[in-house]
């Protein structure tokens, strides 16, 4: 995936380390990108096309050889014009999201960024990229468009996508126009699953307990749709009869409550333990039980749901390292 | 001609089969394949190495390219090698038709670029469109450049020499040769008068003077070449005129006979030719005067004198004989020049089919075929003199010409070359005679135009009428071109800024002059660039854009996702004064814009009128 950058390009990658090159610090969205923060330089070709109309200039004025003076003064005239241009490509272009849902790390992260853009002016082949990720993408005059890089991800807790470049080569390819963009938007990225834990604890209690499936066979009772609920859980029928979305409650008895504690994990590592937890959060909220986490310094009461799921991981991602 | 039109087809098919050709082919192949073109280049300029021979080896380099492009790197590299080929078109032609060539050629090379960018399948319309516009975009700063960046005023090199060379006036002149020159269409000279312009019969342009006679062939004296010019007092009133001279690629300029100065850059030397400080590469303008008479007040020297009556031992026996039979005769050169004249008249026929003669090539030709050309003529009579003890030499140029009612100068073209006679008389210096002047009408049999007439049968009488006025014309704008495009130099830069009263300007005057005018250009650029990016939504739009950034700036700002109607209802509060106006062009924005309330074309003046028109009225207790 990853192409190889020319000479040109990597000196653009070490010049951003300067302190003076903008932006200096992260910011905040959204981002327009404005004149002062657009850099441009040539690329191989442009330099090599440089060097071809030098040799014409000098040819042409050596011999005072007028038509080729003019053709060269033309297409340097036209190369010039074509930075102006890619530098109006990328002038007014704004970031207006970064988003991301969360993966558990080691999987791709899918981070979506929103740009649009003022104006009549249609600005093609915008290629972003970030590490080695990279996403090409046109946008039109007075459009949005949603740019999605999918970037690796190698651990646990919050990813800062650091430094993106929004670059373009057009008109012509003789430059590349760039400008970074450093959004102070945190991603948060999942534990990885431990892949051979052992079952839930819960196998391990006293197996007589009533336990019902969640979404369990008899229907308990209707109550009005909130947002939010499948769409399987509608009751058609019933709605159509009230002329109002119903959906219906299914008994859900109460389990006994899971509780995954970091202690009873006895001498495992540390990280392993937190992969082993996150791998056991997945499994309760999959079987439908309401589950507690037990960390160090950090108690999640029993519950169940996506939110309650998304709480139990998000303590376990930000756990301290040490 | 740039590249022979066999070679021509030959490089086409090449690029063709490598075009076309799926698979890469074997390095052996194209090994093979590059020694071939090369081969055939060569072959096609005899094997001689010059600027012609390099450009089509030039050409067939861009040609086999192809078969070794396969990334898109390749294809850059030759698309930037490619932009040589229309330099070396101007090297060889700086016509306008070439120019115009190399137009189309740009703004391919400029969809190229940009197509490579987008990969295959990218449609080439909008390119073509793009690449136009950006062509047409580049024209300020492109002539910009070309009017003021700073010129050489002396070349850092020379122009390598055509391997084949054009036909025109030379070092030698071979009476029994055929000359290319004699069917050469092309113009050799554009010759301008200012004040009085000379009867068409006294037009000699005067080139190189050929002084030594081998029995076959006549070639420059190279002393006399060096020597300084002999002093001139004008017998007649001096005739101004401007020259614009096409390239020869030879030292020798052309001044009218006889010159009463060198041209700038120039010098006369001891033969009156008129020879430039480097080759004529490019097309060349100058200026000179000359007397149509003229006397020698110096005695010719004993060396000069010599060399203009020396002869080839052992050739033309009879000539000489007759010569010196006649001279005791008539003892006056001038009497012995009409004798001559009267014989040419009475015996001798004008013809450009001339036969050949043999190693007594002037008794061949005054005694036997009686039948030749300006050469013939000039070269026999030459001898004639020289052995009558009379001084004589040959001087090459041009005559007459054709005039162009249109642009009020004389085309000559090299088909006008001519060869005639000086001699010297005592008292009075080198006098013209012209030989081939004498032939009586009736006996000119074959002229160039005859020949040209039986080549394009069916084209002479009506058709002359027709074709003459639009030769004119073409001609005519050919002159322009060459005057405005070809003829620019670092002198005619100089004196550019003479308008604003700079005579001769410096070069860090030329250099601000450039910055300057470059400076404009760009500006002027970058408003056809920028107008794209004027504000281009609905008026309404932009007068409440304009009706929010300026309660900005009195310290109202409208905060980023603030409805329209929620900041025209706080401003409200805040400004009791206004409070009405406010509200009502708030909610009528509001309504027009998201409450999808439709407004006729009087209506959406009048909003766009009030947004406008919209005051802060302050008053005692607003905050």
């Amino acid at each position: 995936m990853a192409v190889a950058r020319d000479a040109v390009e990597r000196f653009g990658d070490r010049m951003a380390a300067l302190a003076l090159v903008r932006p200096k610090k992260p910011e905040s969205l959204p981002v327009r990108i404005t004149r002062n923060r657009i850099y441009i330089l040539p690329t191989g070709f442009g330099l090599f096309l440089a060097a071809m109309l030098t040799t014409m200039l000098v040819g042409g004025l050596n011999y005072n050889n007028n038509p080729a003076l003019l053709l060269v003064f033309l297409l340097a005239g036209v190369a010039h014009n074509s930075l102006v241009h890619a530098h109006l490509i990328l002038s007014g272009i704004s970031l207006k999201a970064v988003h991301a849902d969360p993966v558990f790390a080691g999987q791709n992260l899918r981070l979506k960024l929103r740009f649009d853009a003022h104006g009549a002016r249609e600005r093609p082949g915008l290629q972003l990229l970030c590490g080695d990720a990279r996403c090409n993408f046109d946008l039109h005059a007075d459009d949005e468009v949603e740019a999605v890089l999918d970037l690796a991800t190698h651990q646990r807790g919050w990813l800062e996508p650091g430094r993106l470049r929004l670059s373009t080569l057009r008109p012509l390819g003789l430059a590349r126009s760039w400008s970074w963009l450093r959004p102070d938007t945190r991603l948060l990225i999942y534990p990885t699953l431990d892949a051979n834990a052992p079952p839930l604890p819960e196998a391990l209690g006293d197996g007589d307990s009533p336990r019902t499936r969640a979404h369990g066979e008899q229907p308990h009772h209707l109550r009005e749709y909130r947002p939010g609920d499948m769409p399987r859980q509608i009751a058609w029928k019933a709605s159509a009869r009230a002329d109002r979305l119903l959906v219906r409650e299914y008994e859900s008895a109460v389990a006994r409550d899971i509780t995954l504690d970091w202690q009873a994990l006895g001498e495992l590592g540390r990280e392993e333990k937190i992969r082993r937890l996150a791998r056991w959060v997945v499994e309760a909220e999959r079987s439908g039980s309401r589950y507690a986490l037990f960390l160090p310094g950090e108690r999640i009461p029993a519950g169940r749901g996506a939110e309650h799921r998304h709480a139990c991981l998000r303590a376990l991602a930000l756990l301290p390292n040490v | 001609m740039l590249v022979p039109g066999w070679l021509a087809a030959v490089l086409l098919a090449t690029a063709a089969l490598a075009f076309f050709s799926e698979k890469p082919w074997p390095a052996s192949l194209r090994l093979l394949m590059t020694l071939m073109i090369g081969g055939l280049v060569l072959a096609a300029f005899e094997f001689r190495i010059g600027r012609d021979t390099s450009c089509a080896g030039l050409l067939g380099m861009l040609m086999l390219k192809p078969f070794e492009t396969h990334g898109s790197r390749d294809a850059r590299s030759l698309l930037g090698f490619s932009l040589f080929a229309p330099f070396a078109a101007f090297l060889q032609d700086q016509g306008p038709v070439t120019m115009a060539l190399s137009l189309p050629a740009a703004t391919l090379s400029l969809m190229a670029w940009a197509m490579l960018l987008q990969g295959p399948g990218a449609p080439w319309l909008p390119e073509l469109r793009r690449a136009l516009a950006a062509l047409a975009m580049a024209v300020p700063v492109a002539l910009a450049g070309f009017w003021l960046f700073p010129r050489l005023a002396t070349p850092l090199w020379g122009l390598p020499e055509n391997s084949v060379s054009r036909a025109g006036l030379g070092d030698r002149m071979t009476p029994n040769e055929w000359l290319d020159a004699l069917v050469d269409d092309s113009p050799a000279l554009r010759a301008r008068f200012i004040g009085t312009t000379p009867p068409r019969e006294q037009m000699y342009w005067r080139g190189p003077v050929l002084m030594n006679f081998d029995g076959e062939a006549w070639t420059r004296d190279v002393g006399a070449s060096h020597a300084p010019a002999p002093m001139l007092r004008a017998t007649a009133a001096s005739i101004r005129y401007e020259v614009m001279l096409e390239a020869t690629e030879r030292q020798d300029l052309l001044v009218l006979d006889l010159p009463l100065g060198a041209p700038a850059n120039a010098r006369l030397n001891g033969e009156l030719t008129a020879v430039s400080e480097s080759p004529i590469n490019n097309l060349i303008r100058y200026q000179a005067a000359s007397a149509p008479s003229a006397l020698f007040p110096e005695p010719l020297g004993n060396w000069q004198r010599r060399a203009a009556l020396a002869l080839p031992p052992n050739h033309d026996p009879r000539t000489i004989a007759l010569a010196r039979q006649w001279r005791q005769e008539t003892p006056d050169p001038a009497q012995l020049t009409q004798r001559f004249m009267q014989w040419l008249r009475r015996d001798f026929k004008y013809t450009i089919s001339a036969p050949p003669v043999g190693f007594n090539a002037t008794d061949d030709f005054l005694f036997g075929t009686r039948l030749g050309f300006c050469q013939h003529f000039s070269s026999a009579y030459a001898v004639f003199m020289r052995a009558a003890g009379v001084p004589a030499r040959v001087v090459t140029g041009y005559v007459g010409g054709h005039y162009n009612k249109l642009g009020e100068y004389w085309l000559l073209k090299n088909k006008d070359a001519h060869a005639w006679t000086e001699i010297w008389l005592d008292g009075r210096g080198w006098v013209r005679v012209d030989p081939t002047a004498a032939i009586a009408p009736e006996n000119i049999l074959d002229t160039l135009d005859d020949l040209q007439a039986r080549q394009q049968a069916g084209l002479a009488g009506p058709a002359d009428q027709v074709l003459g006025p639009m030769f004119d014309g073409t001609d005519f704008l050919r002159r322009q071109w060459n005057q405005l495009v070809l003829g620019f130099d670092a002198a005619r830069q100089k004196s550019l800024l003479k308008p604003l009263g700079i005579d001769e300007a410096d070069a860090w005057q030329l250099v601000t002059a450039f910055g300057i005018g470059s400076a404009l250009a760009l500006t002027l650029t970058l408003w056809f660039l920028l107008r794209e990016h004027r504000d281009r939504s609905h008026p309404i739009i932009r007068a409440w854009r304009a009706f929010t950034r300026r309660l900005r700036r009195a310290g109202y700002a409208k905060e980023l996702e603030e409805p329209p109607l929620a900041f025209a209802q706080r401003l409200a509060e805040r400004l009791p004064a206004s409070a009405a106006a406010l509200l009502s062009v708030g909610r009528r924005y509001s309504d027009w814009r998201y409450a999808g309330q439709v407004l006729t074309d009087e209506e959406q003046e009048e909003l766009v009128r009030s947004l406008r028109d919209f005051r802060l009225q302050r008053a005692a207790g607003d905050s």
